[in-house]
């Protein structure tokens, strides 16, 4: 039975995300609110222009009518956050797990223009990462590549590393390789070493983050480009950037090797998600009816899901997305998710969606359930 | 209408609008993706202005209300031949607003789409039951619908749909002639519909309605009933030709899985075949473009695997049910309930399954023979001894090979995987109506030997959750196995040095996968966790608790080495009673198996005593 997210949804009860024990089990959610931008929002005043206000570092209260919501979250960064901060609590634990042997997804989700791809990458103008305002990824490199020097420096000549990048898009569920701009519709597969892959995408060695720059600038104007050639638009798509850290250690005779992942995925718009079907994280909108006939499939789907337990099959496939992603989202992976959010009051709606699904997504238990036979007979 | 000249020009400015929104518009740059919408809602203006106002006694009703509006008086005076005959520029008009409206929600102005909405529903409110109007009423409706779903009111939604649904119900009761299309009023009279297209297009927004309908139904988490439409849906579609076969098909078969969750396996096997019967039409169907065969073929094949994937896991679910039914509180079979069942099953035959038959069934008579014919092939109640039982697991593993042909291990491991798992758990049920001990052991063997492969290369980092659940069904089966040794033994004499031989390697691998299963669990630097989590609470503790009677039950004559495997025994027995005394919360998890721990860690040091005393001499 797959690991299905809607199930274990349902058997978490909210007493066991305070469990010491299970906290690294359980998908890490961020808020980010952006400061709005420059302009006719500042002049309204304290409270008019926005939608929203950060109480404490884990909670916010929504000015929805008539009753104001209080959201309360594993972090919530106000306007006034660095990105150093929003780097030091969300993806340093992550990057030290991958050393450790887990794997590791940082996603960024939130409506177009809410500050996703300010949070992961940086300022959009500027190509060298040095400066201040870099984001999630550049940081990630640094610190990864510091930590493999320090174990390289403890360890001797004893163990080596290999990291190697790729460098994905998935648009209208096909797959491109952002590292090599000449190829097209690329499939997904399933190795039986080395777990869902994408057959033929480009994979860069690199042993720096200077390397790891290089990478990812070249694969980000290749994404650029794409947005704004014929009918692609960037928010539409899904960028994914996943660092393959390989360690070996010899041990007289015996050799260790360990190895790991680490995802750094910026999201389509939420706001698109509805009409792609991608819906990041298989949790589906409490939403739209659709005009076209073609979703009844999901309506059934959705039926199906509610048996739970029960041995079933269901037709669709996952998204590219969710699959590509399936041992970030209930498999042996150590997941975080940062929501940003436009505080304008005009962004209201978005805004209320985002966080209601933050809110779920913090409730998903990222571990494999056992399918255990509970009559096992005690005779 | 001033004149003919001025109707002309309105005529072509809606025609031409409508082949804008519809046509045109796909082709539009993205950066300007609504120029073709908003040209034809230009036009669209134009037509009103051209139409003149509407008369006045078409406004004298309350303007701008819900479909609650309709219970007033004006809903009653509205019966058919009550003089409603609608006013040929109030259905013109009616018939533009409900453009506007579509043109509007299209270019995500949803408040301005709904005013023109209610305007059409004004337009032609008394008049709605009359073939001219009764179109556009139910199509404001189904859109009004969706607006409100856009806007999360899914309640004021399911009014308007409802409403809708209402109306065709008794439209056709009491009129029931094909009714004109929206877009007819503009047509010239050489190009009306026939009265056989204005059925289907009629049809087909009633259709629209119910699909709407499921999906509200969904939402509002009333799930038994958005499956019915989603059924009816589904017939309508089948009955109005206006589907696609292999989305139909997939469709047909993943509501089949719903059934299945309510046991209703007369509904899931027919949905089944259904899905079997409408995708062999397109697999006889050829593709006519060569271009794109090879990605078509592949898909087709896909589909194919998927559908026989929903028939392995309605045979499963057949078999489990009967399982359930028939089995007593240690799991074997349970002879008066098998009796008693057969009996109950004579008096009733198929009785109550024939009145509901008729309520389900999809297709008209060739598509419904070939159903039928498909149903034929396996049985929709649950069997009763090994020999129905046996014809289910057949039909299942058939489709078991089938699937496998596409999901194979090389780019499908999990699905793979998951195939295999559901034909071991074929094998499993089907040895539950085994009486041959040794034939049941057989059967266990087999399930095995399909599992154990699977696991030699996999990766459990990627591969954490399917690996977990081979190591512990490969454990679990080997333990039943011992069983069915030990009990076989124990009808001989005495025990032969094969048997005790048997019995010991059966029970060192079940041990070995236990042990593999407990190893998953440990962090990436081999610690155990100190406090178990939820999900592998329970199979952790079961894996420690067969891990303890395993060694209660292998055989040995040397002396050391029996105290040796009671000092293991003890020690996964006593590992459960200090678990659950530390986590009380865990108890209940392990009801059984911690009593039975606590005895045992009792008795075992008792028991260990004597045996040293007794081996003391002898060193």
């Amino acid at each position: 039975m797959a690991p299905g997210v809607k199930d274990s949804l349902r058997a978490v009860t909210p007493s066991q995300s305070n469990q010491v024990s299970n906290e690294g089990d359980v998908i890490k959610v961020f808020i980010r609110v952006r400061p709005p931008t420059e302009g006719p929002m500042l002049n309204d005043g304290e409270h008019s222009g926005l939608c929203l206000s950060v109480l404490t570092s884990n909670t916010l209260r929504l000015h929805s009518k008539p009753e104001p919501k209080i959201f309360t979250f594993d972090h919530v960064a106000d306007m006034d956050t660095t990105q150093e901060s929003i780097f030091s609590s969300v993806a340093k634990s992550i990057v030290e797990s991958c050393m450790n042997g887990y794997n590791g997804t940082i996603f960024a989700y939130g409506q177009t223009g809410s500050g996703k791809t300010f949070t992961m990458m940086g300022p959009s103008e500027s190509d060298n990462f040095t400066h201040n305002l870099r984001g999630v990824i550049p940081r990630s490199f640094e610190y990864l590549f510091f930590l493999i020097d320090r174990e390289k420096e403890k360890a001797g000549s004893g163990k080596t590393f290999l990291c190697k990048c790729s460098f994905i898009e998935i648009y209208n569920e096909q797959i491109f390789d952002l590292l090599d701009s000449a190829s097209s519709g690329l499939l997904l597969r399933e190795h039986i070493k080395k777990g869902v892959c994408v057959v033929g995408a480009v994979e860069q060695v690199v042993t720096s983050a200077a390397e790891a720059y290089q990478v990812l600038s070249g694969g980000w104007r290749n994404r650029r480009v794409a947005a704004t050639s014929m009918n692609r638009e960037s928010s539409r798509s899904h960028a994914v950037f996943t660092i393959t850290i390989e360690s070996m250690e010899k041990n007289n005779d015996v050799v260790n090797i360990r190895s790991s992942q680490l995802n750094l995925v910026d999201l389509a718009g939420s706001e698109r998600q509805k009409d792609t079907h991608t819906e990041g994280l298989r949790l589906k909108e409490a939403g739209n009816i659709n005009r076209s006939l073609s979703c009844l499939g999901q309506v059934i789907t959705a039926l199906v899901d509610v048996g739970n337990g029960k041995q079933r099959h269901v037709c669709y496939r996952d998204s590219k997305l969710t699959f590509l992603l399936r041992d970030s989202l209930g498999g042996n992976a150590k997941t975080a998710i940062i929501a940003n959010v436009h505080p304008g009051s005009k962004c209201f709606g978005e805004t209320l969606s985002t966080l209601n699904f933050a809110q779920r997504a913090k409730l998903i238990k990222n571990k494999a359930v056992v399918n255990e036979d509970t009559q096992g007979n005690v005779s | 209408m001033a004149t003919p000249a001025a109707w002309a020009a309105a005529c072509e400015r809606f025609r031409t609008s409508l082949s804008l929104s519809q046509v045109e518009s796909q082709k539009d740059p993205e950066n300007d993706p609504y120029k073709s919408k908003y040209r034809a809602r230009e036009l669209l203006q134009e037509v009103k202005a051209l139409l003149g106002p509407a008369a006045d006694e078409d406004e004298d009703e309350e303007a701008g209300g819900g479909p609650g509006a309709e219970e007033g008086p004006a809903a009653e005076r509205a019966g058919p031949g009550a003089g409603a005959e609608p006013s040929t520029r109030a259905v013109r008009l009616a018939a533009v607003e409900l453009q506007l409206g579509l043109n509007h929600l299209d270019t995500e102005e949803l408040a301005a789409g709904e005013e023109h909405l209610q305007n059409c529903l004004r337009l032609v409110r008394r008049s709605r039951l009359e073939p001219a109007a009764v179109s556009l009423h139910l199509q404001a409706q189904n859109n009004l619908g969706i607006l409100w779903s856009e806007r999360d009111e899914i309640e004021t939604a399911q009014t308007y749909l409802e409403s809708a649904e209402a109306l065709y119900n008794q439209y056709m009761k009491e009129i029931g002639n094909p009714p004109l299309d929206p877009n007819e009023h503009f047509l010239p009279e050489e190009e009306k519909l026939t009265e056989q297209e204005r059925s289907r297009r009629f049809e087909k927004a009633y259709t629209h309605t119910l699909y709407y309908l499921a999906q509200v139904y969904q939402h509002l988490e009333m799930i038994e009933k958005a499956a019915q439409y989603c059924h009816t849906t589904l017939k309508r579609q089948l009955e109005y030709s206006g589907y696609h076969p292999v989305e139909w098909a997939i469709n047909a078969a993943t509501l089949s899985q719903y059934y299945i969750n309510k046991q209703c396996f007369m509904e899931s096997r027919h949905c089944l075949s259904a899905a079997s019967v409408i995708f062999s039409q397109a697999e006889q169907t050829p593709s006519t473009e060569d271009t794109e065969t090879e990605q078509d073929q592949q898909d087709l094949r896909q589909r194919k695997a998927e559908i026989a994937r929903c028939w392995i896991k309605y045979c499963l679910n057949l078999l489990q049910n009967a399982q359930a039914s028939l089995e007593d509180n240690i799991g074997e079979l349970d002879l008066d309930k098998q009796a008693e069942l057969k009996a109950q099953r004579k008096r009733e035959e198929d009785e109550k399954e024939n009145g509901r038959k008729k309520v389900v069934l999809f297709g008209t008579s060739d598509v419904c023979d070939a159903i039928l014919a498909m149903e034929e092939k396996v049985a929709c109640v649950p069997p009763l001894d090994f020999r129905e039982a046996r014809e289910v697991f057949l039909v299942g593993q058939n489709y078991v090979f089938e699937a496998k042909e596409y999901f194979q291990v090389d780019g499908y491991i999990t699905d793979h995987i998951e195939i295999v798992q559901d034909h071991s758990s074929l094998f499993k049920v089907l040895a539950f109506f085994e009486e041959d001990y040794e034939r049941r052991c057989k059967m266990h063997k087999r399930r095995i030997d399909m599992l154990e492969p699977l696991t030699v290369d996999l990766n459990p980092q990627y591969y954490l959750l399917i690996n977990r659940q081979l190591q512990f069904e490969l454990a679990h089966t080997y333990y039943e196995m011992m069983d069915l040794k030990v009990a076989i033994a124990n009808r001989l004499e005495e025990l032969d040095s094969h048997t005790i031989k048997k019995i010991n390697s059966l029970a060192q691998s079940a041990i070995k996968y236990y042990e593999l299963f407990l190893d998953s669990l440990k962090d990436p630097n081999k610690v155990f966790p100190e406090q178990l989590g939820e999900d592998v609470l329970r199979p952790a503790l079961v894996a420690k608790f067969h891990i303890a009677r395993l060694y209660g039950k292998l055989i040995t004559s040397d002396g050391r080495k029996e105290l040796d495997n009671m000092q293991a025994s003890l020690e996964y027995y006593t590992f459960l009673v200090d678990y659950c005394e530390r986590y009380p919360e865990a108890v209940r998890a392990v009801d059984t198996e911690l009593e039975l721990s606590k005895e045992m860690a009792g008795l075992l040091p008792a028991k260990m005593e004597r045996l040293r005393a007794k081996l003391s001499p002898f060193t």
